[in-house]
């Protein structure tokens, strides 16, 4: 999608780009701004900042961050690992319903995550879920209200995130440097490591880092499936929600490192997001 | 095409602007002349949520006794709702599960006038239709394994759980079972219900009708349950100061027979 956006011939030396912006655009573009902006500032402005120090270093939020390290870090590898693979099938071959398969992945990163976690409890529930009743049932497996809920709620936001990036950068990439290596009798797992990996660097990154701050950021899916639970299920969002309700400096500073990571995530990927 | 998409835009955000201050004059209007009768008003309530439905059957009731009023409910953990009115939020009346955030709202808050208590509710341990792990008593939910979802600290129902499993000298085992602590108490109802969790502490009055076959209620013994008593009151600065306190009055009269309908007890 992102290799074929710019069709119009002569961007650079259209008369249209420079020159006399419509009023009512500029008028349009500060209300869109303030509309980001506002929420921002309010948090910047309520975050008590002479406590802050203390508050993120309590049990409660040092509990939460490491376990959002650890949660948002697994979903992200799984949702390389698993995306890889499936962004190489969907490039490179074609097969009937491939259109629907790629909606269907592609379909959590507009669904309201709270249905992402009634989902999640209809498939891995104890009680009725597709898969989670037989687990449950043959090994005495529940996934509801352990880690490995948070990660899966995480990895299903992530993932689609992690399979749209890795498919631009098989797109972009020229495969005819994987056949000469291949011509040159290099093993397919060779050229995976040498030339197509370090190829596609930046789009492996973004794949990574994307789905790393959409995991690092759920919330919905995750207290429906999950629940919340100090050092196994309550990541950074879930205690922001629930200091919000006994201690809003809590939440405030909470939220202000959360800001402050998405904030070093757009810095790191200032290429695709900032010009 | 465009143009028209981007006139039409702008329109919408104008008209839904002048919608707004049009509501907040009519609001102040009414509120102003005072006039008991007739005048389209808006109530906003907020409410612990155990009162769900229950209130919303007296909201129902209130609005057909008084014509052109409507009741908008806003149901949630008494200790959020306590913190939405302290920072600011425009609410009429608010009903809490426990004096301990009424007081909040009233000390720390705006602060508020008619207070007094409307009901009483009792706990019990929920679980689901089916029992699981066999729950039948309060020293069952001591086992190893069993997963007990409670209401999070601060959540009345939250508070009431841990003080009874003190009570029962039971805290330690107990709640070293908690898998999930929950925003509200319609929460831990949800999670039992889904089945995916052994047993939850809640109201008697969560077992509804309509979760009837979906969960079974274990009642607490008299020695260690704590009753809660609700509190309600018209938050200070209510532009609708006379309707909310006929709403307090509804509640305190009419609104009884409701309340018990749904096993509240009378107030002390």
């Amino acid at each position: 999608m992102a290799t074929d956006s710019r069709r119009s011939p002569s961007t650079a030396s259209s008369p249209l780009r420079r020159g006399r912006i419509p009023a009512g655009f500029v008028v349009l573009a500060a209300l869109g701004v303030a509309l980001v902006a506002l929420p921002l500032l309010g948090l910047v402005l309520r975050t008590p900042w002479s406590r802050i120090a203390d508050i993120l270093t309590s049990e409660t939020a040092l509990t939460a961050l490491r376990l959002s390290l650890v949660v948002a870090t697994t979903a992200a590898a799984i949702s390389f690992v698993l995306g890889f693979p499936l962004a190489w099938v969907l490039v490179r071959s074609t097969f009937p319903g491939k259109t629907l398969v790629r909606a269907i992945v592609v379909l959590p990163l507009v669904m309201p995550p709270v249905v992402a976690g009634v989902g999640l409890l209809a498939a891995f529930g104890r009680r009725s879920g597709l898969v989670g009743s037989w687990l449950y049932e043959w090994f005495g497996i529940q996934l509801t209200f352990t880690t490995g809920a948070a990660i899966l709620a995480a990895t299903f936001v992530s993932f689609p995130l992690a399979v749209l990036a890795l498919e631009a950068g098989l797109r972009g990439l020229d495969e005819r440097l994987e056949n000469a290596a291949s011509t040159l009798g290099a093993s397919r797992w060779y050229i995976l490591r040498r030339v197509t990996f370090p190829l596609m660097g930046p789009q492996i990154a973004a794949a990574l880092v994307l789905s790393w701050a959409r995991a690092l950021g759920e919330f919905g899916a995750t207290i429906t499936f999950a629940g919340n639970l100090q050092g196994r299920t309550q990541t950074l969002p879930l205690a922001v929600f629930e200091q919000l309700q006994t201690d809003t400096d809590a939440a405030f500073a909470v939220s202000m490192l959360l800001i402050l990571l998405a904030f070093a995530v757009i810095l790191s990927l200032r290429g695709r997001f900032l010009r | 095409m465009r143009r028209i998409l981007i006139l039409a835009t702008s329109a919408g955000l104008l008209l839904a602007a002048c919608g707004d201050s049009n509501a907040d004059g009519g609001t102040t209007g009414t509120g102003a002349t005072g006039g008991s009768g007739g005048a389209e008003a808006e109530l906003t309530v907020s409410a612990a949520s155990s009162l769900t439905e229950a209130f919303g059957e007296i909201g129902d009731a209130f609005e057909t006794a008084n014509p052109g009023t409507t009741v908008t409910f806003n149901f949630g953990p008494s200790d959020g709702l306590a913190g939405q009115i302290n920072e600011g939020a425009p609410v009429d009346v608010f009903a809490s599960a426990s004096p301990t955030w009424m007081d909040s709202v009233q000390d720390d808050g705006p602060g508020v006038t008619d207070r007094a208590d409307f009901a009483q509710n009792r706990l019990a341990i929920i679980v689901p239709a089916d029992n699981p792990a066999g729950i039948e008593n309060l020293n069952d939910l001591t086992e190893d394994g069993v997963q007990l979802v409670l209401a999070a600290e601060g959540v009345p129902a939250g508070d009431y759980a841990r003080e009874i499993f003190k009570n029962a000298g039971i805290s330690n085992a107990a709640l070293a079972n908690v898998v999930s602590n929950e925003e509200d108490v319609k929460a831990v109802i949800t999670k039992v219900m889904s089945g995916e969790a052994d047993a939850g502490i809640g109201y008697v009055t969560d077992v509804t009708p309509d979760v009837a076959d979906q969960v079974t209620l274990t009642p607490i013994p008299d020695e260690v349950d704590v009753i809660a008593t609700y509190p309600i009151a018209v938050v200070n600065g209510s532009q609708e100061a006379d309707l909310a306190q006929g709403f307090v009055k509804y509640v305190l009269g009419d609104g009884q027979q409701t309340l018990a309908e749904y096993g509240f007890l009378p107030p002390p």
